[in-house]
């Protein structure tokens, strides 16, 4: 998840930005909120899964707008990889089949987990017995990114 | 999610009569064809030859087998629905209050009922001490007491018969007792069902009214369970099957009328979401509700470009009617994706068309108002820095530079240079962008990026482009009837819009008296539960007592 980049410091925005600019400015809060928010109560991993959630939300929302859509043009779709507001390695996955509803790119890094395989949620659901469906993934809480889920 | 499958019965339909077709309504609703007679009915056609029920014992048994409602034979599928909905709605999955056994466990599916069987009298007996009144018992093993002399029936029991009744609940309990251990020691009528354990007489005493409830279905019957109820119930019931006192039409009319009244079937804990509302209203097709949900997305002004979570996050369209249209989130999030798909194209078209009008023509309409020869392009720069013109960063400052140099060149000129000039410059547009239905307020972007439209004073020019639009023939043919086409295109839409309007209100409507119902029938079920167990509460105490005094030693320890 690259920061992004202070409006100072970057080339206007191409043709259709500010058909977006509302709608990146609730992510950006959102984000700002959850950044903010206090995790004193929560256990340590949990506090990084808001920041997770809206990231993978903002560049879904992207995503979409280019990819199904066809609502914003290439410019600029290449325009808010570069200042941040899309994860383009998180999109590039998305791309490739079985990755088409990943979470995170940490649930698919095998070497950062105590099992040394990907993370629970890319079991699909239906593999899943009884209590195990209602897990949460460790690094983003995401409950279920198979694609079949 | 998957539709959960209706609690229903071993029972196994009957073959269809020739000329007979199963289908399925988009309702949910099985619903039968003939294609020869083109009748259609939401009740299972039967063969007229076939007997109901094989011939019992009791001969009267095979008279409450028969169907008790009268032969609905509507030809559209829609006023069928509509029929059926005043009736008391197709049957739900009707007394499942009574077993106990709500929609099943599985989490969160909503299953679609089906259509059931509509409920009728299956047996009856006389209040004893009540002379007219007769106590009806239905196939879903609820009750009603019914005056046959006034031929008129209520769910609610009078408070009159009430003794009464609960004397024959006592007999009942007896009889069934007993009945049970004359079947295990007579072990004629075929094996014994099961081998009573102990938990079977714990049960209370309505549970083998909801067996017959769960085996039996329908038009089916002379099978062995049809004939468990005579074993088991008063015989003096007999006497009462006998005489016709009043008919299988007679009663099918009074449930049919309470059935108006409160519904037929009510299920405890259903929640009552526009799910099942929709069930009951005349349904809007699929296409219109589509719509529908699509004009509403235009009429809130949803921005095409906003996340679907944003749109729900901020909940203006959650609260019109139109929200309700399409059944499921999953439906209208595919309906609002097609639709903010079209809307952003459509948007763009637009902008293609307008797109010429800025930047320039801006920059082009300040320098007419201000622009001097007095002033140097470095002076009119900082003088007029703060005007939008001036900071639309689609124009380079070195173009603004250079056209601000050529219009204060063209200042100099003589009026007529830049008349004649204007004049080419109009001469150069295609009659299809400039004709006479042109104004001089709506010019093409190709005039108007142009400086030499622009180099006159604006009422001398006005009156020369007018002028010179006056003498012009009118648009080529082609664009003449696309905007013909436009606007009966847009008729058609308009009148289509006011149609699936007209039919969301005829849903609403439906749907307001439906959820009155369902109200007025949900107090209805309460009050009779209330009562039920109250009932159930005093009989179980006198029959307890009853009971041990009624079993002889020996016939209890069977039990056991
Ligand atoms: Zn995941
Ligand atoms: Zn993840």
């Amino acid at each position: 998840m690259p920061p992004i980049r202070p409006s100072s410091k970057r080339k206007p925005p191409p043709d259709g930005f500010s058909d977006i600019e509302e709608d990146l400015l609730i992510f950006s809060n959102k984000m700002k909120d959850a950044q903010n928010a206090p995790s004193d109560n929560i256990p340590k991993h949990q506090a990084q899964w808001p920041i997770f959630q809206i990231s993978h939300q903002r560049s879904r929302y992207i995503y979409e707008l280019y990819y199904e859509k066809e609502a914003i043009s290439k410019q600029l779709y290449d325009w808010l990889l570069k200042n941040g507001y899309a994860d383009a390695a998180l999109i590039a996955k998305w791309k490739k089949q079985g990755y088409e509803k990943l979470c995170c790119l940490r649930c698919i890094q095998t070497k950062e987990t105590n099992f040394n395989s990907t993370c629970v949620c890319r079991v699909p659901r239906a593999q899943m017995k009884g209590e195990d469906r209602e897990v949460q993934c460790v690094s983003c809480g995401c409950r279920g990114c198979a694609s079949t889920d | 999610m998957q539709p959960q499958p209706a609690l229903k019965s071993t029972y196994k339909a009957p073959p269809l009569p020739p000329g007979w077709t199963e289908h399925k309504a988009p309702t949910g609703h099985t619903y039968y064809y003939n294609a020869e007679t083109k009748e259609s009915t939401y009740k299972r056609p039967v063969t007229a030859a076939a007997p109901p029920t094989a011939p019992s014992a009791n001969p009267a048994s095979s008279f409450w087998q028969h169907q008790a409602v009268p032969q609905i034979n509507l030809s559209d599928p829609n006023v069928a629905n509509a029929f059926m909905s005043q009736y008391g709605q197709p049957q739900h999955q009707p007394g499942q209050q009574r077993g106990g056994r709500g929609p099943g466990g599985r989490g969160g599916s909503h299953a679609r009922p089906k259509p059931q069987p509509i409920d009728k009298p299956r047996s009856k007996v006389a209040i004893p001490g009540h002379e007219p009144w007769i106590l009806v018992y239905t196939k879903y093993g609820r009750r009603f007491a019914y005056n046959s002399a006034k031929n008129a029936s209520y769910w609610r029991i009078p408070e009159k018969l009430m003794p009464a009744i609960l004397e024959l609940d006592k007999a009942r309990i007896r009889q069934k007792a007993e009945g049970k251990a004359l079947d295990t020691l007579q072990g004629s009528e075929g094996p014994p069902e099961k081998t009573d354990g102990p938990e079977e007489q714990e049960k209370d005493y309505d549970s083998s009214e909801y067996e017959e409830v769960e085996v039996t279905d329908d038009e089916d019957g002379g099978d062995g369970h049809a004939t468990k109820r005579q074993r088991t119930e008063d015989p003096d019931q007999s006497e009462n099957n006998g005489p016709v006192e009043f008919t299988e039409e007679d009663i099918a009319a009074q449930l049919a009328a309470m059935g108006a009244d409160y519904g037929e079937d009510y299920e405890m804990g259903q929640d009552y979401d526009d799910y099942d509302h929709g069930e009951a209203a005349p349904q809007l097709s699929d296409d219109d509700a589509r719509e529908l949900f699509k004009d509403m997305l235009s009429d809130f002004n949803i921005n095409p470009y906003s996340p679907w979570d944003t749109l729900i996050e901020q909940g203006r369209i959650v609260d019109d009617p139109r929200y309700t249209v399409l059944p499921t989130t999953k439906a209208r999030k595919e309906v609002w994706e097609e639709w903010s798909r079209i809307t952003i194209q459509e948007l763009k078209e637009l902008r293609q068309k307008q797109e010429k009008k800025d930047p320039r023509i801006a920059y082009f309409a300040l320098l007419q108002d201000k622009a001097t020869p007095k002033l140097y392009w470095a002076e009119f720069k900082r003088k007029y820095k703060r005007e939008d013109a001036m900071k639309d960063i689609k124009v380079a400052d070195k173009d603004r530079e250079k056209w601000y140099r050529e219009y204060i060149s063209r200042l100099k000129l003589p009026q007529s240079t830049l008349k004649s000039d204007l004049k080419k410059l109009l001469e150069s547009v295609p009659l299809s962008q400039l004709n006479n239905r042109s104004s001089a307020s709506s010019l093409p972007p190709a005039v108007l990026t142009d400086l030499r439209y622009w180099s006159l004073d604006t009422k001398s020019r006005d009156e020369f482009v007018e002028g010179y639009i006056a003498g012009l023939g009118p648009p080529p043919d082609s664009g003449a009837e696309q905007g013909a086409g436009e606007d009966e295109a847009t008729k058609k839409a308009k009148e289509e819009r006011r149609k699936r309007e007209r039919a969301l209100q005829d849903r609403e409507r439906a749907v307001q008296e439906e959820k009155h119902r369902q109200e007025k029938k949900l107090q209805f079920e309460r009050a009779r539960l209330r009562e039920e167990e109250r009932e159930l509460e005093r009989a179980m105490q006198v029959g307890k007592k009853g009971l041990q005094s009624q079993l002889t030693p020996q016939e209890g320890e069977r039990f056991i």
